[in-house]
C-alpha cells in the first residue's frame, strides 16, 4: 500500500489555481523529495495531506486512509513538521513532547527524544523563548514520537545551522533505515539531494516531473558538465565544440574558460575535437549536474 | 475521540496564565463578598437556598464577561499564532479540538465556581444561616451551565473567525448586546410603544417571551422559579423554570455547534 496516493488533486482560490491535477504516489519506505520554487504549491499539497485545506477536486490518502474523510486515521501513524506553525506559548520543550506522546498515545521518554534532536539542555525552558532552529528541532522531536510510519516535513531545515541540518539528515537516515517513509518538501536542493531517492518537481501548481535523481541526470543529457581551459580561446572554438554529437550547450564563460554540458560518453569526443582543431587544453574538470542544475532546467521551462 | 489531551492542555493554559488567574480570582472574590454581605443587606430568613436569588443578580452579568473572556481567544489565538497547525498535525480532529477546548476551559471555570460557592456556603451558614443543600447544589450546577454557556459563545466566535482581535470584537459585541444593552433596549422599546399609543399594557406577551429568551433572563428565571423560595412569582408572560433551563442548554449547544460548523469547513492556510 502506498504511503501517499494522490489522484487529480486540485486547489483553487478564486481564480488562482494553487494546485492543478496533481497525481503522485509515494511508496512505503522511500524518501521522496518535493521540490519547487516558493509559491509552487508544495505547502498547499501538504496542507491537503494534513486536512488543513480541502481540495477543490481529487482525493489523497495516507496508507489507504482518505486525508479529508478519515483524517484522524490518516494522521495516526505520521509525524509532521508543518509549515507556518508556532509552539504553544507557555509550554516547555519537555511539555511539548509530553503533549505529543499523549496525543499519539505513545510510550516514549521525552528527554530521550529531545536528546536525539539535540535540545536536551533546553528541555525545561519555555518553547516560545527558543530560537527558530531550536523550535524546528523541537517540532521534529514531536514528529518522531511514536515511531511514525511516515514523516512529512515541510521545509524542515529552515532556521537550522549547518550542524542542525546535518543532525536532521542523520535522524532521517535512521528513520529510513527503520523502514519509515520520508516526504521532504524543500527549496534547498542539496538537502533534498542528500536525503531523497526520488524527487517531484512542482511548478505553478503542476507536478512537472517525478523521477529518481539519476533518472533526471539521464533525462537531462547525462548530466555531465565540463569546465575546459584552452591555451587560447578563439571564436570558432566554441562552435567546434557545439558540433560534437552529444553536446547540449557550450558557453565561453570568460576569456579563457569554456563550459560544456554533454552526455557522459561525449566527454572524450569534446577533448578530441579540440585537439583536432589545434586547440591545446591546459586544464579541464568534469562534474555531474547537481540537482540544482536539473531543477533550473525544469523550472525554467525547458522541460515543463 | 482524542479530546482529552486538548482539554488538559487548555485547562493548563488557563491555570498558568496570570490574566486568567486574576479574572477567575475576581469571580471568586465577588461570590465570597456577596456571601459575606448577604446576612447584612439581605432579608431574613438567611439560608443557602435564598442566597441563590441574592447572588444570581451579580453573577448574571459577571459570568457573561468572565465566560466569554475564558473562551474567545482559544482557537482564534492558536490559529493566528500557528499553534493550531501544530495541534492539528497530531492525530486529532477539529471536533476533538472544539470539544477539548470547551471542556478544558469550561471545566476550570466550573472548578472555580464550585470552590467559590463552597466558600460562600460556609459564609452564609456561619453563624446564623441555614444550610439547604438541594437548591444550593442545584444553583451551583445552573451557574456552571450559565458560565459554560458564555464560554461556549466565546469559543464559538473563536472558531468562526480567523484572528483573536476579530474574536474579541464579535464576542464582546454579543456580551454587550445580550447581557448589557438588552434590558435597557427592551425598556426603551416599551416606553416608545406606550408613548406612540401602540400599547397600553406593556409589550405583547409573545414578544415578552421572545425577549426573555436571552441567557441572563433565562438564568435568573431558573433561579427565581426553581431555587430561591423567597423570590416573587414570575408573571404569566414569563417562561417557566424548566423551560428556561432548556433555553440555557440550547444557548450552550447552539452557538458551539454553529462555531464548530464554520471551523470544520474553513481552510487553515
Amino acid at each position: 500500500m502506498p504511503a501517499i496516493d494522490a489522484t487529480d488533486i486540485s486547489k483553487r482560490y478564486g481564480t488562482v489555481t494553487a494546485l492543478d491535477r496533481v497525481d503522485l504516489t509515494v511508496e512505503a519506505g522511500e524518501a521522496f523529495g518535493f521540490l519547487g520554487p516558493n509559491g509552487a504549491g508544495k505547502s498547499t499539497f501538504i496542507n491537503i495531506l494534513l486536512d488543513f485545506v480541502t481540495p477543490s477536486a481529487g482525493s489523497v490518502s495516507i496508507f489507504g486512509h482518505d486525508c479529508q474523510n478519515d483524517g484522524v486515521a490518516a494522521r495516526d501513524r505520521i509525524g509532521v513538521l508543518p509549515e507556518g506553525y508556532a509552539p504553544y506559548e507557555r509550554l516547555t520543550g519537555r511539555q511539548h513532547v509530553e503533549h505529543a506522546i499523549r496525543a499519539k498515545d505513545a510510550d516514549a521518554d521525552p528527554i530521550a527524544v529531545l536528546d536525539r534532536v539535540g535540545i536536551r539542555d533546553a528541555a525545561d525552558r519555555t518553547a516560545s523563548d527558543y530560537s527558530t532552529g531550536m523550535t524546528q528541532r523541537l517540532v521534529l522531536a514531536m514528529a518522531l514520537v511514536g515511531q511514525p510510519d511516515l514523516l512529512i516535513l515541510d521545509e524542515p531545515t529552515a532556521g537550522l545551522d549547518p550542524n542542525g541540518a546535518a543532525r536532521m539528515r542523520e535522524i532521517l537516515q535512521t528513520e529510513l533505515d527503520r523502514g519509515a517513509t520520508v516526504f521532504f518538501s524543500s527549496h534547498i536542493l542539496e538537502q533534498v539531494e542528500a536525503v531523497c531517492d526520488r524527487v517531484g518537481i512542482l511548478q505553478n501548481g503542476e507536478l512537472v516531473a517525478v523521477d529518481t535523481i539519476d533518472g533526471f541526470r539521464d533525462t537531462l543529457g547525462g548530466g555531465t558538465k565540463l569546465r575546459i581551459t584552452p591555451e587560447t580561446l578563439h571564436e570558432d572554438t566554441v562552435a567546434t565544440v557545439r558540433r560534437v554529437a552529444g553536446v547540449e550547450t557550450a558557453v565561453a564563460t570568460s576569456e579563457d574558460r569554456l563550459e560544456v554540458t554533454c552526455t557522459n560518453d561525449a566527454k572524450m569526443d569534446v577533448l578530441v575535437a579540440l585537439q583536432d582543431a589545434g586547440v591545446d587544453v591546459v586544464d579541464f574538470r568534469t562534474e555531474e549536474s547537481s540537482l540544482e542544475d536539473m531543477f533550473v532546467e525544469y523550472t525554467s521551462g525547458g522541460h515543463a | 475521540m482524542n479530546w482529552r489531551p486538548v482539554a488538559r492542555h487548555e485547562a493548563g493554559v488557563l491555570r498558568s496564565t496570570r490574566s486568567f488567574r486574576y479574572l477567575l480570582g475576581a469571580l471568586v472574590a465577588t461570590v465570597l463578598l456577596s456571601a459575606y454581605v448577604y446576612p447584612v443587606i439581605g432579608t431574613p430568613p438567611y439560608s443557602t437556598a435564598r442566597f441563590t436569588g441574592f447572588l444570581a443578580g451579580s453573577l448574571t452579568g459577571l459570568l457573561a464577561f468572565v465566560g466569554v473572556l475564558v473562551g474567545y481567544g482559544a482557537v482564534a489565538g492558536d490559529r493566528e499564532s500557528g499553534a493550531l497547525r501544530l495541534s492539528l498535525s497530531l492525530p486529532r480532529s477539529r471536533l476533538d479540538v472544539a470539544v477539548g477546548t470547551f471542556l478544558g476551559r469550561a471545566g476550570v471555570l466550573a472548578g472555580v465556581l464550585v470552590a467559590a460557592m463552597a466558600g460562600a456556603g460556609v459564609l452564609v451558614v456561619y453563624p446564623y444561616g441555614q444550610l439547604v443543600v438541594g437548591p444550593f447544589l442545584a444553583f451551583v450546577g445552573v451557574a456552571i451551565l450559565y458560565g459554560s454557556l458564555w464560554t461556549g459563545i466565546g469559543l464559538a466566535v473563536s472558531m468562526a473567525v480567523a484572528t483573536k482581535r476579530r474574536a474579541l470584537i464579535v464576542a464582546f459585541g454579543l456580551v454587550l448586546l445580550l447581557a448589557v444593552a438588552w434590558e435597557p433596549a427592551v425598556g426603551l422599546l416599551e416606553y416608545g410603544l406606550t408613548r406612540a399609543g401602540l400599547s397600553t399594557d406593556g409589550l405583547p406577551r409573545t414578544l415578552k417571551m421572545l425577549i426573555g429568551l436571552v441567557p441572563g433572563a433565562a438564568f435568573e428565571r431558573v433561579v427565581t422559579s426553581l431555587l430561591d423560595p423567597g423570590a416573587p412569582p414570575s408573571g404569566p408572560s414569563a417562561l417557566g423554570g424548566v423551560t428556561s433551563l432548556g433555553v440555557l442548554a440550547l444557548w450552550t449547544i447552539g452557538p458551539l455547534g454553529a462555531g464548530y460548523w464554520r471551523f470544520a469547513r474553513s481552510d487553515l492556510a
